[in-house]
């Protein structure tokens, strides 16, 4: 702040821009919401503007209350969690192919959880459980890549690769566990792929609070972030432990995907790709984009609901069955597939 | 040392697998109740007998399939869970159980080998024929990650008998399979295993790098198509008749090549079926035995030995061929920049 008030002029102009793109995107961030509020099956939206305005019939009233908004509010913070923890993930490790995905971060998230649910330690009761042993899986995913990919993290895509196959040695291990529990099946298939149905108030009494925490913790980190994204040395001369930063920004984005894998499960891409739009639209400063990952992280999963629900409805339709409901997790992963496939062929092409 | 070792796990994987289990049949009496009457008879020449050959051909199959991407794509961790072949043909086999439509049995491995080939197909073609070997495998994720969220969205959908169908055969399974099964896969065997032959002195051109390839007169980029399509026709009916048995075609080719570092593709191919063959042989045991009445899933013991001894022997592989010379090609790109600068000079 004190450098935009020494410097007048351009960088005032500089912080304006950011400030603009920042209102536009809040004002999207509404406008989704809306979609999602309006969009799916039981309520048309004039019973929805009806209980919005205070009237409606009980039933309408119980569908947009109970069973809405905690879905919607759930998508949002879900979203804005997996875009932090990828900005964060991106710039500690200064590579732009680290998502939570990739990392093993997310399928290690997902392994404690179902251990958790399979073996009987948590189960809705306990939700708490559920979350502490997906951050405890995080963590397990994470240090399971560092011990593969070692000291030569250097190339960004060979990690990547790396990260696939913890990813697959621990899909192994949660097809094990639910062997061991078959009866778990049907409901964690929904966690697997990400999916926000059936989110009620319980969930997001727990998620925000977590939430809020390591979100409020990683903005604080955002000033050595910013210089870790400029390299080691720079960093370093600048007065910061690198190692310690780097580790303390890892807790957040493990904590932050835990948190979010725990409400909505894997939701595929989100957080790999969502960082790379914050850094195109507010640029480098972490301080400005780390808010921004958590706006658009918000948008993005919050619209792919609405699609999603939009498109099941369609589907439904056309296909003439009764009960269809495409999960959130899948549209994110198709098209956050097809965008990974664009810029692999990108950077072939630049080689 | 090293094959004697493999030889001697095979075959005491191949008793355990005839005589161990319910009833138990000694090994002594093993070649009496070939064939015999009576249920020990029965239960070992008509259950034990044909997973044991399904076994074997399995993961021949996958080996070779593996050692056939890995040599064609330069990459060694260019295998059939990578680049969406495996969940392309396991989508291809699991929708019509889903979407409720009856196909007949004989249909089944054509619609796996559809499904692999769309996924192998799009891989190739969206990495620009594997110009960029790391970029063949960014993209392949992709593609396996869409194939497997598609996969998912029909186990959303399936209710819950059909689900527990699906994850069985999804984890790849070798239980209550039959000589239908395994004669099944002869025909298809008769045509890849003519095409392997052709391919052999193919690929050992392709290992040289592109351009010396195309100077050899190699066209790469059909070369790769067709290394896909044989791969393509070498994993579908395994898995439509097993169902993917991961991992498989990453761990045999490397440990073929650790039992010779020197071996051309053709040595490395042969011993690559080999490996694989024994790897699935020796993997079953443990997923017959394991949670003894319940049988666990093949693919399951496979996915979580399989990957990590894989890189491993990756890693081990790869700090020698710095100094010996060409073990496993590592990233080779474009190696001449020398042009560039060349012409730049020539300009001026």
């Amino acid at each position: 702040m004190t450098l935009i008030e020494t410097v007048p002029g351009p960088a005032r102009r500089a912080l304006r821009a950011p400030g603009v793109r920042m209102a536009c995107l809040a004002l999207l961030v509404a406008a989704v919401a809306c979609a999602d509020l309006f969009a799916g099956r039981g309520v048309t939206p004039e019973g929805v503007r009806e209980v919005l305005l205070g009237g409606g019939d009980p039933t309408a009233e119980h569908i947009v209350l109970q069973l809405r908004l905690p879905r919607l509010l759930v998508a949002l913070v879900a979203g804005a969690c997996l875009g932090v923890a990828g900005l964060v993930l991106q710039s500690a490790l200064r590579n732009p192919l680290a998502g939570p995905e990739v990392t093993g971060v997310t399928p290690g998230a997902v392994l404690g959880a179902v251990a958790a649910t399979g073996l009987g330690l948590a189960g809705w009761e306990s939700p708490t459980a559920v979350v502490v042993a997906a951050c405890l899986g995080g963590f397990a995913g994470a240090g399971l890549l560092w011990l593969l990919a070692g000291r030569e993290a250097g190339d960004p895509e060979q990690t990547a690769v790396y990260g696939v196959l913890v990813s697959a040695v621990l899909a192994g291990l949660t097809a094990v566990v639910l062997l061991v529990a078959p009866g778990e099946l049907g409901s964690v298939v929904q966690w697997l792929i990400g999916s926000t149905e059936g989110r009620v108030w319980q969930h997001w009494n727990l998620l925000w609070p977590w939430a809020a925490f390591w979100g409020a913790a990683a903005w604080l980190l955002a000033g050595p972030l910013t210089l870790l994204r400029c390299g080691d040395e720079q960093a370093s001369a600048a007065g910061l432990a690198t190692g310690r930063g780097r580790g303390a920004a890892l807790v957040c984005a493990v904590a932050l995907t835990a948190g979010a894998v725990s409400a909505v499960g894997a939701l595929g891409f989100v957080g790999l790709l969502v960082p790379h739009l914050a850094l195109a639209v507010f640029g480098a400063d972490l301080r400005i984009t780390l808010p921004g990952a958590a706006l658009l992280g918000a948008t993005v999963v919050c619209g792919a609901d609405a699609a999603a629900q939009l498109l099941s409805r369609l589907l439904a339709t056309a296909l003439e069955a009764d009960r269809l409901t495409l999960p959130v997790g899948a549209l994110t992963t198709f098209v956050g597939a097809g965008l990974l496939m664009a810029v692999a062929r990108r950077r072939a092409d630049e080689r | 040392m090293a094959p004697l070792c493999l030889g001697a796990a095979a075959l005491a994987s191949a008793v355990c697998a005839l005589s161990l289990g319910t009833p138990y049949v000694p090994p002594a009496r093993l070649p009496a109740t070939l064939g015999a009457d009576g249920l020990a008879g029965l239960v070992v020449t008509e259950l034990r007998l044909p997973r044991l050959v399904l076994a074997l051909i399995a993961g021949a199959c996958l080996g070779a399939a593996g050692l056939v991407l890995q040599e064609a794509l330069r990459n060694p961790l260019a295998v059939p869970e990578m680049l969406g072949v495996s969940s392309g043909a396991a989508l291809g086999v699991a929708a019509p159980l889903v979407l409720a439509l009856t196909v007949p049995l004989g249909l089944q491995p054509f619609l796996a080998l559809a499904g692999a080939a769309l996924g192998g197909l799009l891989t190739l073609v969206a990495a620009g024929f594997g110009r960029s070997p790391s970029a063949v495998l960014l993209t392949g994720a992709a593609v396996a990650a869409a194939l497997q969220a598609g996969l998912l969205v029909l186990m959303v959908m399936a209710d819950q008998l059909d689900l527990q169908l699906i994850y069985r055969y999804l984890l790849g399974s070798l239980s209550a399979r039959t000589w239908d099964d395994v004669t099944g896969l002869l025909p298809w065997l008769a045509v890849a295993v003519p095409a392997l032959v052709l391919c052999v002195p193919v690929l050992g051109v392709l290992r040289l790098g592109d351009d010396d390839a195309r100077a050899l007169g190699v066209r790469v980029e059909r070369a790769r198509v067709a290394a896909l399509g044989i791969a393509v026709v070498l994993i579908a009916p395994v898995v439509a008749v097993c169902g993917p048995v991961a991992w498989v075609g990453f761990l045999a080719p490397h440990l073929a090549r650790r039992l010779r570092p020197d071996g051309g593709a053709a040595g490395w191919l042969v011993r690559s079926a080999v490996c694989g063959a024994i790897v699935v042989l020796c993997a079953d045991q443990p997923a017959r035995l394991a949670l003894a009445p319940v049988e666990t899933p093949v693919g399951a013991w496979t996915a979580l030995v399989g990957v990590p001894v894989g890189v491993v022997l990756l890693k081990r592989g790869r700090r020698p061929a710095r100094n010996r010379g060409p073990l496993a090609p590592p990233v080779p790109g474009t190696p001449p920049d020398l042009p560039a600068p060349v012409l730049r000079k020539a300009e001026r």
